[in-house]
Formats: structure tokens, sequence, C-alpha cells
């Protein structure tokens, strides 16, 4: 595992901390970061029952970090990325570097790096912890993957499917919605075009 | 990512090969090796697991296999 210095908004204090971008994280990484955010998940509804609050319905509690690392970790096309800060795991992206093309008009049938996963841990998602702890998690595993498509020569260009909850999201990063996709539950995909990850990565 | 370096000596034929894979595709000479290790690697382990590599025709539907060092 390589590690990389980055910084995180720190929610509460208002200040950018320092934290660890980690590339090709491995199967025990990964389960820390299942486990803890797992137990804060089961411990925060259990709170907001006991407090009579509603909790959010979580999109990406299912994914089996460890699982899914521990068959890629050693892939190269599969490199996976995470953050660390304070001692937890804030956020996991698990990527494809093959077998993907571009869809937009000016991108059409260049290859692009696919999001397969992108999560980030449960205590910095409004509506499960307010104020959530730390802001920037997606945007930091996002840039990177905009770099490595760049560092692969693939310009920058990204691909996804997004969870409907984070639609929004895509679409604040300037990402062009290309529709949803019947052969992905449905989901709308999603592409960020050289230009875009040029303006992400900056 | 963090990289290191070597050389790489290739022949006459083997540098025009890759440079015509770099034109065709858009891409870097460094990207295309990079793509070819990725592909080699993970055909490499499906195929130490007992799986073939076969090339389809689309019309015909004939398949070959694809014989792999």
């Amino acid at each position: 595992m390589t590690r990389h210095k980055v910084t995180l908004r720190q929610e509460q204090s208002g200040r950018y901390v320092d934290a660890e971008l980690i590339e090709r994280i491995d199967a025990a990484l990964a389960k820390r970061a299942e486990d803890a955010w797992q137990t804060y998940v089961a411990t925060a509804k259990v709170e907001a029952l006991a407090a009579n609050r509603p909790f959010p319905v979580l999109e990406h509690t299912h994914w089996e970090w460890e699982r899914k690392v521990s068959i890629t970790e050693r892939l190269l096309p599969y490199p996976t990325l995470g953050i660390e800060c304070a001692g937890h795991v804030q956020g996991l992206m698990l990527l494809e570097t093959d077998g993907h093309f571009g869809q937009l008009p000016t991108q059409s049938g260049s290859p692009l790096v696919y999001v397969n996963i992108l999560a980030t841990a449960p205590w910095n998602l409004p509506g499960v912890t307010d104020p959530p702890r730390y802001r920037g998690v997606g945007t930091v595993l996002l840039s990177a993957a905009a770099s490595m498509s760049v560092e692969l020569g693939f310009k920058g260009r990204l691909g996804l499917h997004s969870l409907p909850k984070s639609e929004e999201w895509y679409n604040r990063l300037g990402m062009t919605c290309l529709g949803s996709d019947p052969n992905k539950q449905g989901l709308k995909y999603y592409e960020m075009s050289p230009d875009q990850a040029q303006h992400l990565i900056r | 990512m963090t990289k290191k370096t070597m050389t790489l000596n290739l022949t006459d034929a083997e540098m025009a090969a890759l440079e015509a894979l770099s034109v065709e595709k858009d891409v870097s000479k460094t990207a295309i090796l990079r793509q070819a290790l990725r592909l080699y690697q993970v055909v490499s382990g499906r195929m130490q697991q007992g799986e073939k590599l076969f090339l389809e025709d689309v019309d015909s539907k004939d398949k070959k296999e694809l014989v792999v060092l």
C-alpha cells in the first residue's frame, strides 16, 4: 500500500486536517473499515430509534468490501483507493481500468476508468451524523480516480453508475448524466470528460 | 501512483507495432504496455484456474482457442 498526504475538511471545527490517500488497500484494511462502518450504523440506528428520530435508508451498506478487495487486491485492472484520517477509514473506492469506453458523443469509444464502487464512512454522511465528521472524502477519491485515468493515458475520462441519493452530488461535480441504464438496475450512468476531469483535479 | 523506471529493449518491428497501436488507440506507448500487462495478468490468472481463452467470429460463431504463454 502506498500512502499520499491529502486534506479533508473537519466539519465541526471548519478546519482542514491531514489525511492519507492509500493506493491498493489490502483486505485487512477493508475488513477494518467494514467492521467499523457496520458497527457505527447499527449504533446510530439504535440511538435514532431511542430518540424517536428518523434514520435514513443507506444505499451502500451491502458492498462486502473485504470480499471484493481480497478478490481483486493483486489484479492490476482493479485498483483500489482508501482514505484514512484520525485512525479511521473515511472512504473506499474500487476502480476498473479496462473494458469500459466513453459514451459521451465527443468521447465515444475512448477508454475510461470505471468507478465500480465508492463509499464514504457513515459518520461522514449528512442525516446519519449531524454535522458529518469530514467533508471532501468523495471528492478526493474521485479526483484521484481522474488522476489515475490521466496517468493511464485515458485523459481523465471516468464513468460510473450512481446510486439515486448520489446523483445530485455527481451533477454538482459537473459529470454528464447519460440516462438510466437498464443493464444496471436502471441506475443512471454518469461520465466525466477530459475537460471536466481537469477541473476536478485542479 | 508511485512509479518505477526501467529500460525496455525492443526490435524495430516491436517498436513499429507499439507505435502503430499507440496511434490507433490514441494513448502513449507506455499506456499500451501497461494495458497489455493488465490484460496478460488477468488472462494468465484465469488460465491458471483452468479456463481457456477463445476468439469468436461474430457472424459464423466459430470459436478458436487463443494460446497464451
